[in-house]
């Protein structure tokens, strides 16, 4: 006599996706820090036991400028690079000292339409000269831009000094 | 009348199985490992605000009348800074320490902390002088501080 065979319960394991899914996360989350770690170069910020460690969203409406030192020499001129918005992602963008002053004023000009106070972030390399630094500063004061924030490396007073 | 025995089914032992939970805990494990080895350092920032209605903005040169001036002088080729604390030098060359200490003994004798400090850099000065100095200032205990126009070499 033909019997129907038992209805067997499907039984999905998860687990290997999930297995996949983490790695393919981490992945990215590596893949990303080694891409922007790339287009900064090498930059490393000056030591400071009076930094504040402040969250970037506290910093309000912000542009970030990157200084990177010339050569000893002179031959190389020092590189301003800038984070900037390209529609899809922040993109980093080398500006000569001319292009500073024309993008930070089109910033303050974007932020005083929308009622917003601009701060201009600058990240200059520990061996950069005051001159080579002096350009953003002025670029800012050019642009009315007021509030100016000095990235530094966090360390203890003990710890701190050039 | 006969009896038919009847028998317990022999107990089964359910074994969960662990190697999937082991896979995502070491998958996580190795996660936080290299979160934690990437932000070893940690950034600050240091703010300050410039006086608006001067400076280079309104084209006109503009005099700052500080409480404090800090003044870097390059020596040799960057490898060292000369400071300036209101047109003395200080005895040791590279000492932030003793310019620190020097500003908290203005402070304590009655000096204002939101009077300005201004930092004026010869061009080749190295940028971790100038934020060093900054950074006295702010721990000696002053809370406005400044950058002047630097000097020619």
């Amino acid at each position: 006599m033909f019997r129907m065979p038992k209805p067997a319960a499907m039984d999905l394991n998860l687990a290997p996706m999930v297995d996949v899914m983490m790695c393919l996360i981490i992945f990215f989350l590596i893949a990303s820090e080694i891409v922007s770690a790339e287009n900064l170069k090498k930059l490393v910020l000056p030591d400071a036991a009076a930094a504040e460690t402040v969250d970037k969203s506290e910093l309000g409406w912000r542009v970030t400028i990157n200084v990177l030192p010339g050569s000893e020499d002179g031959g190389t001129p020092a590189e301003y690079v800038v984070g900037e918005w390209d529609g899809q992602q922040v993109v980093q963008r080398e500006r000569t000292p001319e292009e500073l002053d024309e993008l930070l004023a089109a910033h303050a000009k974007r932020a005083e339409q929308a009622g917003q106070q601009l701060r201009c972030v600058i990240r200059a390399d520990r061996e950069a000269r005051y001159a080579e630094v002096e350009v953003v500063m002025r670029a800012a004061a050019k642009a009315k831009i007021a509030n100016l924030v000095f990235a530094a490396e966090k360390v203890s007073a003990e710890e701190a000094g050039p | 009348m006969k009896t038919r025995k009847r028998t317990l089914e022999p107990a089964t032992e359910s074994i969960p199985n662990l190697a999937p939970m082991v896979d995502v805990i070491m998958v996580l494990l190795v996660f936080f490992l290299l979160g934690a080895t990437l932000n070893l350092s940690e950034e600050g920032t240091l703010q300050t605000e410039l006086d608006p209605s001067s400076g280079p903005g309104e084209g006109v040169a503009f005099e700052v009348i500080p409480s404090v001036e800090i003044g870097l002088i390059n020596v040799g080729d960057g490898d060292g800074v000369e400071i300036m604390l209101n047109n003395v030098t200080l005895p040791e060359a590279d000492s932030f320490a003793a310019l620190r200490d020097s500003m908290r003994a203005r402070l304590l004798g009655g000096s204002d902390p939101t009077n300005p400090v201004t930092i004026t850099a010869q061009t080749g000065v190295r940028w971790k002088y100038v934020i060093a100095a900054m950074d006295a200032a702010l721990r000696a205990g002053f809370k406005n501080v400044q950058f002047g126009v630097s000097v020619a070499e």
